[in-house]
């Protein structure tokens, strides 16, 4: 670690793994009421564990993309950064309110927790991943707006790069889109297009450019290639995630009752979605076979390479199976976009941000690496979680298939209830999965207080 | 005075058409890359031979099994049966999915000026 200010990336890293864990639990909690359709009832309905489980999803890759920003740019600047205060104190609001407000999903019935946070004055929740009552939605503004003034005036003081400089348009870019959470019309139309400048706009487009300069500073601190090959590829990177991913919005724009010709649109621009994540891999591999050094974090190394494939396959392979319009008719909806959903999250942000806690917590902890069998046990943790995902996956794009038949494409559709229960055998299958990334994400919890003598370059 | 060729130029090239003839160009790239295995037949770079032999070897297995299995799936199988295109349409998406990750590393490797054998389905010698 060059710069004493880079530590406050420590809590934030261990706030969003202890949320990961939170979040994998109501994930398994969901999976047993597909089958179990009472289970934990009426304590934890399953719209609750829905929520939950998303939520913290979204709260925790924010805590990982923060802690990340908070390492990454003053290394990148070359200057401490300019408040470690500040940056401190937005953590604990952040996670105080973060916390209050999964209570609140928890504790409060969704309709009174609405009254009372004020969501008669702004009507932003009950919507799909942007449920968070209005007060908390207002704090993740703040904490973003402190977050950018500070690494901002890090980054204006210092050194600019091409990774510090692209984290930080990723990161204004995600506070920027994350404003149209608060405008809710009432037109069901324009409500659904405009969600999607959050949802869509955040994982197609400002978060790839922030994944982008993550991986690219790990690539050069763990292979020593150089900055500009590295920075070419960024560039190119984040042109195509961009070019793409903008228009790609079309994709969601089918059937909400826009104009026809987002048919093609989404169909031509979300068909070339792949193109970022494709390149991704092939730079990561590249990287690493080009590298000038053998880093002893042979662990940052795995996750980095296993990014790239795995946001490749989740975003891309399975992102691609049902964008083209004439697919998505049958396919919209189903557990075909779930599967998707469950492989592009762990292979694009999950992943990455493992990648830089791996890389950077060893440092924060005094030494370069971890010793070899905690990294032993953190390889373990990504082949167990990687190879469940891919399962899960796997799973969830069978029981797709055979609702999209049951249910579209038979010539007695079954209604939806009933074509569930016919495929409620990859559901178990997919619990089973479940478990066994929960195993792995314990084993990579355990990795960290794993001691030893930190292992060396060979 | 002329710079040296780039040792890696035809292996990238073997790579890249490997890879537009399962993305974008079946067919029309596979001959193209026919085309440069017969223009290359008398190199003497290793990393030209190896490439080009892999990537020629390798989608001429990619052919069969993307084209002939899913065909076999299509014929043994009913197709008014849900379960045959669940197991068509996984198996289709794995392979392929599969084959062009290969087809990653491998150009990664052929960027990188380093010869690369196909897991499982490539050439051990060429």
């Amino acid at each position: 670690m060059k710069y004493e200010s880079q530590a406050v990336a420590k809590p934030y890293f261990i706030a969003a793994i202890g949320l990961f864990l939170g979040q994998i639990l109501f994930g398994l909690i969901m999976g047993l009421q597909y089958v179990v359709g009472d289970f934990l009832f009426p304590a934890i309905p399953f719209n609750v564990a829905r929520m939950v489980h998303t939520n913290l999803l979204i709260v925790w890759l924010l805590f990982g993309f923060m802690g990340a920003a908070y390492y990454l740019i003053p290394e990148e600047s070359e200057r401490d950064l300019f408040s470690p205060k500040l940056a401190l104190a937005m953590f604990w609001i952040f996670l105080v309110a973060g916390a209050a407000t999964i209570l609140g999903y928890l504790f409060v019935p969704y309709a009174t927790l609405a009254e009372m946070t004020g969501n008669d004055l702004l009507a932003t929740m009950g919507r799909e991943f942007l449920e968070q009552p209005l007060p908390t939605k207002v704090g993740i503004v703040i904490v973003a707006l402190a977050m950018l003034f500070n690494l901002s005036m890090t980054v204006l003081k210092g050194r600019k790069t091409a990774i510090n400089l692209v984290m930080l348009v990723g990161l204004w870019g995600l506070a920027i889109f994350f404003l149209f959470s608060f405008y809710n019309p009432g037109n069901l139309v324009k409500d659904k297009f405009y969600w999607w400048w959050v949802v869509h706009l955040w994982v197609e487009g400002v978060w790839e450019l922030i994944m982008g300069a993550m991986l690219a500073f790990v690539l050069i601190k763990v292979t020593g290639v150089d900055r500009e090959v590295i920075e070419k590829w960024l560039y190119v990177i984040i042109a195509m995630a961009l070019i793409t991913g903008l228009i790609g919005t079309g994709h969601h724009y089918y059937w909400i009752g826009t104009p026809e010709y987002w048919q093609w649109w989404g169909s031509v621009f979300s068909a070339l979605e792949p193109i970022p994540f494709f390149m991704m891999t092939v730079f990561a591999f590249n990287m690493v076979n080009r590298r000038k050094r053998e880093h002893p974090n042979k662990a940052a190394v795995l996750w980095a390479l296993g990014t790239g494939v795995m946001a490749f396959l989740g975003a891309g392979v399975w992102g691609f199976l049902h964008t083209l319009a004439p697919v998505n008719y049958y396919t919209h909806g189903t557990q075909i976009t779930a599967a998707h959903g469950h492989m592009a999250f762990y292979g694009a942000y999950v992943m990455v941000v493992i990648t830089m806690i791996s890389y950077t917590m060893p440092l924060m902890r005094g030494r370069e690496a971890n010793s070899p069998v905690a990294q032993v046990v953190e390889m373990w943790s990504f082949w167990l979680m990687t190879i469940a995902m891919v399962f899960i996956t796997l799973f969830l794009t069978a029981a797709g298939i055979l609702q999209v038949w049951l249910q579209r494409v038979s010539t007695e559709p079954m209604p939806f209830m009933a074509a569930q229960d016919q495929v409620a055998l990859f559901y178990w299958m997919r619990e089973v999965a479940g478990l066994i990334f929960l195993v792995g994400l314990l084993l990579y919890i355990v990795s960290f207080f794993i001691k030893g003598k930190a292992a060396t370059a060979t | 005075m002329d710079p040296l060729p780039d040792p890696r130029t035809q292996a990238v090239q073997a790579e890249a058409l490997y890879l537009l003839n399962l993305l974008i160009a079946p067919g029309l790239a596979f001959l193209l890359l026919l085309g440069l295995a017969y223009q290359q037949r008398a190199s003497t770079n290793p990393l030209t031979r190896c490439h080009v032999r892999q990537t020629v070897w390798v989608s001429l297995q990619a052919g069969l099994l993307l084209a002939v299995v899913p065909a076999i799936i299509a014929l043994v199988g009913d197709l008014d049966a849900p379960a045959t295109w669940t197991i068509l349409v996984l198996y289709f998406v794995c392979c392929h999915a599969a084959l062009v990750l290969l087809g990653v590393l491998g150009l990664s490797r052929a960027i990188a000026g380093q010869t690369f054998v196909y897991p499982l389905l490539g050439s051990r010698k060429w």
